[in-house]
Parts: structure tokens; C-alpha cells; sequence
């Protein structure tokens, strides 16, 4: 337990609320940022990203709690505490860790002026809702909650591990509307979901009167898993790294997903954009076990009938009878159907004013271009992100400024929102030295000085080769 | 010169990123987690009547029956249940007092645990609800936790022929859990 304490705590270490890239959204000096919204302006003839260091993201996160929260070195017992924050929590709050690691970016600049940008990544998102009913069932017992229903829907968890290829388009269509998409295969590497979960579980005065309580439960759970149960076989780790891997070359299971996202110069000062990202599903179609648990049984405990006792008859099995009227009672099938997925849909908009000192157009950098085609060294304006996660989405509202300082150095600054982070800043630097591009984003920067009362923390980072129109 | 400061800020940002620490906590303290929970389950129930019960004498009537616990032999509970409270109420008409008694035996039935309720007598309009609570911890619990079944004795110290009357037993227990590393 200990161990695995550990590891949650070391996913809040380095991780952030949800997959909001709010800082990398927009800073179109990345290619990256072309991941998240194909519509993007961009002014890149060539970009190539350095493999494997291309994009490294880290992200996760808790919407309720951090690790400072319990394990805060003062003289409050830890179990205090963790009490507290169980009756502080409820179901909809929520532990994520997402990570992503590009392989593979490029991206040219074709005679028609489309941009065609393309890779390969790999991605990790993981969801674990707190079960808050089972939390209190656990910590405290159901000795202070006669009559309390504990909610087994609560239940709600998702995982996957997959790998990504994409290929997009962004072409400038008008001076104001820059329009993009991007395909994507899908190759499921691993998967894991349990989020259609009901039931409850009441201990109530009885209502037969046959005994003082009647124990409820009735149960209507199912997990489903694809490219888990054949690795279970494996006895060798290195074994299961191997299949996976092979899994990671379009053997996975595959699904099919796109990005759309347009970028709209409402006039010289103001620009709008807007994206969906990860519009698809997985079809899990290969190595698949599904289980479900349905049923219902009342529990009042143990009827004894007292047979007569000149009967040479053992006493009836009234333990083992309960038990197998349990079994009896719940439905455990392992079903091994194919079934699909959604993958969890993202979508960015923004609205930025732009002002300050003219840094050239796209024709070149003499600033005598005005209308859609001038840019400035600074912006300012409102981002919005919502995701859609298995219990409903998740919103985030972001302020951000942003300041090209010279031809080299860019930085955006954010200050976010969300439904449960009102101070997340965070500041992302993208660096262009000659050809080389080289950007680093963070976020909860507010706790830097102390990582452990950040609720969320995140960092990407990545190099480049960019190669612009005008060299 | 101006490029010289941009150069220093992106350095500094790059060092200030990297710089985050995590003090003012302790992660030993993962081995203080301790889980006290409290569990309220039924337990045995029956209502019997005067031909339930079998004539060992003049003066003796008895009635006997025996479940399996399994569970408390477990390894899981005799670790982690530290205190058992039984409840036990007992409705009873017969115009007799009784007197039940709870063995608690192991798998070589031998006696581990044994209470006895002495309920008192009551009649067919008025029923008299004898209430006992036994609470099992320290040296008695570890030999509680022994026991695998549990043989339950009603002993009437008259006969009980054509004697109109019920007994009827609830009960319950409290399991107090403690689990730690």
C-alpha cells in the first residue's frame, strides 16, 4: 500500500488539471501548437521535430487534493486528515495522470500553400473519479450509516495507452480564415474502462422483521479491457514489453479519429480560433475480456431451523447455503465482444487582441502590410478548453498575454481557471536560434517554491528544426 | 545587449522550472495510515415454538443447532478485527424463563468461546424482550478468532408440551477493524 501511496503522490508531483495545453495553445511559434488546432497560422516553410524530444509532455493531476494536503508535517495525525479530505471530496472529483511523447513531427509547406504537418506519438490518460460512498464504506464503516445507500456507481475509471499517427492540412483560404484538419489512426497498445457502473449497497432496519438489519446490495458492474488478458499469460516482463511494443506498428486496435480547428482575423486587432481535437474512437476488436457483476440479494443474517435432534442428520450447511445464495444471486460473466470507445474530445477557443509594436507580415518583415496580414509583438485575450470526460465535461477558462521580446524569444503567460483551480499561472518560453526551435510550458507555477501544495503541475517541452519562408 | 537579457531570462526561466521543490511534508508518514472501520452485521436469527423443542428429561427441554462461521478462522479477520460486540434480543411468550447458550467451537469442536443469556419468561400477550450485549477483546478475542462454527443451545428447565409461545432471536454483531501496514 505504501508503494502505491507513493505513486499517486508521484503523479501529482508532475502532473496538471486534465490535458488543458492552455499555454501551447496558440503559440504559433511551435510547430506543436498545430496538434492543437490544425488551423493554426503558421509561417513555417519546413518544420521537423528532433525525434523523441520533439514534445514531451507530463500531465495529471487531482481536482481536490494535494499531496501537501496529507502528508503536511505537522502534529495532526495523517488519518485526521485523510478523514477530513474524504468528507471534503465527492464524486465528481477526480485523480488524472496523462503523459505523451512525439516520435515523429513534420511538416512542409507545398506550392499550393497547404501546410501538411504530420508524426507519430504516443499517449498515456488515465481517470480515476473518487469513489467517495466506497471511501467512507472503507475508512469508517457502515456502523454510522444505517440507512445510508452507498453508491456503487461511483465506480468510474478509464486508462489508455496508444499510439498516435496523424497527418493534417492547415491552408491560409483568405486574408482573415486560416482552416485546418488532421486525420488520425489510432493503434491501441492497451485499454481499460469501467464507467457505466449503477448499484447500491444499504444496511436498513429490517423491514421483514425477520432480523434487526437487512443488508442490500444490488450490483449492475462491468469492466471492459483490450490487450490486457493475453499479456496476463506472459510470465517473462520482457515478454509483455515486446507484444506491446509490436502492438505500437498498427497491430493494436484501431481506431480512427480528426482534428478540426479554424483560425479567423476579425480584423487587424482581433482574431477568434477555435478546434476539436481527438473527434474519433478506438474499435477494441482484438484481445478483449469484459466482466460484469450483476444481481441483487438481501442479507439478514443467518436462519437457523433447529431440526429435530434425535435426527442422526448433520445440521443443515447454513453457512456454506448463504454463500452459494450469494454466488447464486450475482451474475459474474467475462464476455469477450468487441465494443467501441470515444476518444475524449477536446475543444479550444480563444478570442486575443493584438496591439503594441508591428513585427512584419508574412510577405516579409518591412511592416508596411496592414490589415489581417500585420502582426504585433504582443496579445492579449480569453482562451476557453473544455474536455469530455466520462461523468460530463470539464471546463477551463484562461487569461493569457503574449510577448514576441525579440526574433528569438516568445513567451505567453496564462492565468486559469477552472472548477477547481482559481490561481493556476502559467508560462511557456519558445526560443529560435537560428533553426532551432526550443520551447519549455509549465504551469501552478504559484507553487513552485513548494510542488507539493499544487493541487496540478505540468511541463512540456520539445526541440525543433524550423525552417521559415524567408530564409 | 538587449539580446544578452533575453538570453539571461530564458536561462533563468529554464533554472526556475527545473527548481521546484517539495518541502514541509513527510511521506514516512504513509506507515501512521491506519484504517478503523467499523462494520454492523446481522448475525443469527430464528422463531421457534414449543415443538421445536425435544424432551431430554421431566424437567429438561432443549433445543440445539449449528452453523459454520468459517470467516472468523480466517487469517484476514483474526489480523485485522480487533473488538467483536454481539447484540442479541429475544422475544419470548413461553410463560417460562430459558436460558440460550453460544459456543463458539474450532474445527476439532473444541469450546474457544462460550456466553449464556438466561431470557426471561413472558406470555402469549405479553412478550418480554431480553436484551444482552457481549463484548469480545484483548486475550478472550484471540481465541474468539479460533472458533469456525458455533453451536447455539435453548434450554427450558420444564417441559414445554402444548405450552403456546415463540422465541424469537435478532441479533447482531459489530466487527471493529484495524487495518495497518
Amino acid at each position: 500500500m505504501k508503494y502505491l501511496l507513493y505513486c499517486i503522490f508521484f503523479f501529482w508531483g508532475f502532473s496538471l488539471f486534465s490535458q488543458n495545453k492552455e499555454v501551447l495553445y496558440g503559440l504559433d511559434e511551435t510547430p506543436q501548437a498545430l496538434l492543437l488546432n490544425p488551423g493554426t497560422r503558421i509561417s513555417n516553410k519546413y518544420h521537423f521535430g528532433i525525434p523523441l524530444i520533439s514534445h514531451l509532455h507530463f500531465n495529471g493531476g487531482s481536482s481536490g487534493i494535494s499531496a501537501y494536503d496529507i502528508f503536511q508535517n505537522t502534529s495532526v495525525d495523517i488519518n485526521t486528515r485523510i478523514r477530513k479530505k474524504i468528507s471534503e471530496l465527492d464524486g465528481r472529483d477526480f485523480f488524472t495522470a496523462s503523459q505523451q511523447l512525439e516520435i515523429l513531427n513534420f511538416g512542409w509547406k507545398n506550392k499550393q500553400e497547404f501546410y501538411f504537418s504530420g508524426g507519430v506519438y504516443q499517449e498515456f490518460d488515465f481517470i480515476f473519479y473518487f469513489p467517495k460512498d466506497l471511501a467512507v464504506l472503507a475508512w469508517e464503516g457502515n456502523a454510522n450509516y444505517i440507512g445510508k445507500k452507498f453508491d456503487l456507481g461511483e465506480v468510474n475509471t478509464r486508462g489508455d495507452l496508444l499510439m498516435v499517427y496523424h497527418l493534417g492540412a492547415t491552408k491560409r483560404w483568405n486574408k482573415k480564415l486560416t482552416i485546418g484538419a488532421r486525420a488520425k489512426i489510432y493503434s491501441s497498445l492497451l485499454s481499460f474502462s469501467s464507467t457505466d457502473n449503477s448499484g447500491t449497497f444499504e444496511t436498513r432496519i429490517s423491514e421483514s422483521g425477520n432480523n434487526i438489519y437487512e443488508h442490500v446490495v444490488n450490483a449492475n458492474l462491468s469492466i471492459n479491457t483490450s490487450g490486457i488478458a493475453s499479456l496476463s499469460d506472459l510470465e517473462d516482463p520482457s515478454q509483455a514489453t515486446n507484444k506491446i511494443l509490436n502492438r505500437a506498428f498498427l497491430s493494436g486496435n484501431l481506431g480512427l479519429g480528426i482534428d478540426l480547428g479554424a483560425t479567423y482575423e476579425i480584423n487587424e486587432k482581433l482574431t477568434a480560433s477555435a478546434s476539436f481535437v481527438d473527434l474519433g474512437a478506438i474499435f477494441h476488436t482484438k484481445d478483449i475480456e469484459s466482466y460484469t457483476v450483476n444481481g441483487e440479494y438481501t442479507l439478514d443474517g443467518i436462519e437457523l431451523l433447529f431440526p429435530p435432534l434425535v435426527s442422526t442428520d448433520t445440521a443443515p450447511p447454513y453457512y456454506d447455503d448463504l454463500i452459494d445464495e450469494i454466488e447464486d444471486a450475482f451474475t459474474v460473466d467475462t464476455v469477450y465482444n468487441s465494443y467501441s470507445q470515444m476518444r475524449p474530445l477536446k475543444i479550444y477557443s480563444s478570442l486575443k487582441y493584438n496591439f503594441g509594436r508591428p513585427v512584419g507580415s508574412d510577405e516579409g518583415c518591412d511592416c508596411l502590410n496592414t490589415g489581417e496580414n500585420q502582426k504585433y509583438n504582443q496579445s492579449a485575450g480569453v482562451q476557453f478548453f473544455n474536455m469530455f470526460r466520462p461523468k460530463g465535461p470539464q471546463f477551463a477558462a484562461t487569461l493569457f498575454y503574449y510577448r514576441k521580446l525579440s526574433d528569438y524569444l516568445t513567451f505567453k503567460t496564462t492565468y486559469t481557471v477552472d472548477s477547481y483551480s482559481y490561481n493556476n499561472i502559467g508560462l511557456g518560453l519558445v526560443a529560435d536560434i537560428k533553426m532551432i526551435n526550443f520551447y519549455i510550458v509549465a504551469n501552478n507555477l504559484q507553487w513552485y517554491s513548494n510542488f507539493a501544495k499544487a493541487k496540478s503541475v505540468s511541463l512540456q517541452m520539445g526541440l525543433n528544426i524550423i525552417i521559415d519562408e524567408n530564409k | 545587449m538587449k539580446n544578452n537579457l533575453h538570453l539571461l531570462f530564458l536561462i533563468a526561466v529554464i533554472i526556475f522550472f527545473f527548481s521546484a521543490c517539495v518541502k514541509d511534508t513527510d511521506f514516512d508518514q504513509t506507515d501512521d495510515i491506519v484504517l478503523e472501520t467499523v462494520l454492523e452485521l446481522d448475525f443469527i436469527f430464528f422463531d421457534i415454538n414449543s415443538q421445536n423443542f425435544t424432551d431430554l428429561g421431566v424437567n429438561n427441554t432443549i433445543i440445539s443447532d449449528t452453523t459454520n462461521l468459517d470467516f472468523l478462522g480466517s487469517e484476514a479477520a483474526s489480523e485485522n478485527i480487533i473488538r467483536v460486540d454481539f447484540y442479541f434480543r429475544n422475544t419470548n411468550s413461553f410463560p417460562v424463563s430459558l436460558e440460550s447458550q453460544y459456543q463458539f467451537l474450532n474445527d476439532n469442536n473444541e469450546i474457544k468461546y462460550e456466553l449464556t443469556i438466561p431470557i426471561q419468561d413472558g406470555n402469549v400477550n405479553n412478550l418480554v424482550i431480553t436484551e444482552f450485549t457481549e463484548i469480545i477483546e484483548n486475550n478472550d478475542l484471540i481465541d474468539f478468532m479460533m472458533a469456525t462454527k458455533v453451536v447455539v443451545n435453548t434450554i427450558a428447565n420444564t417441559s414445554l408440551n402444548n405450552i403456546d409461545g415463540n422465541l424469537d432471536l435478532q441479533s447482531k454483531a459489530t466487527y471493529y477493524l484495524r487495518l495497518e501496514q
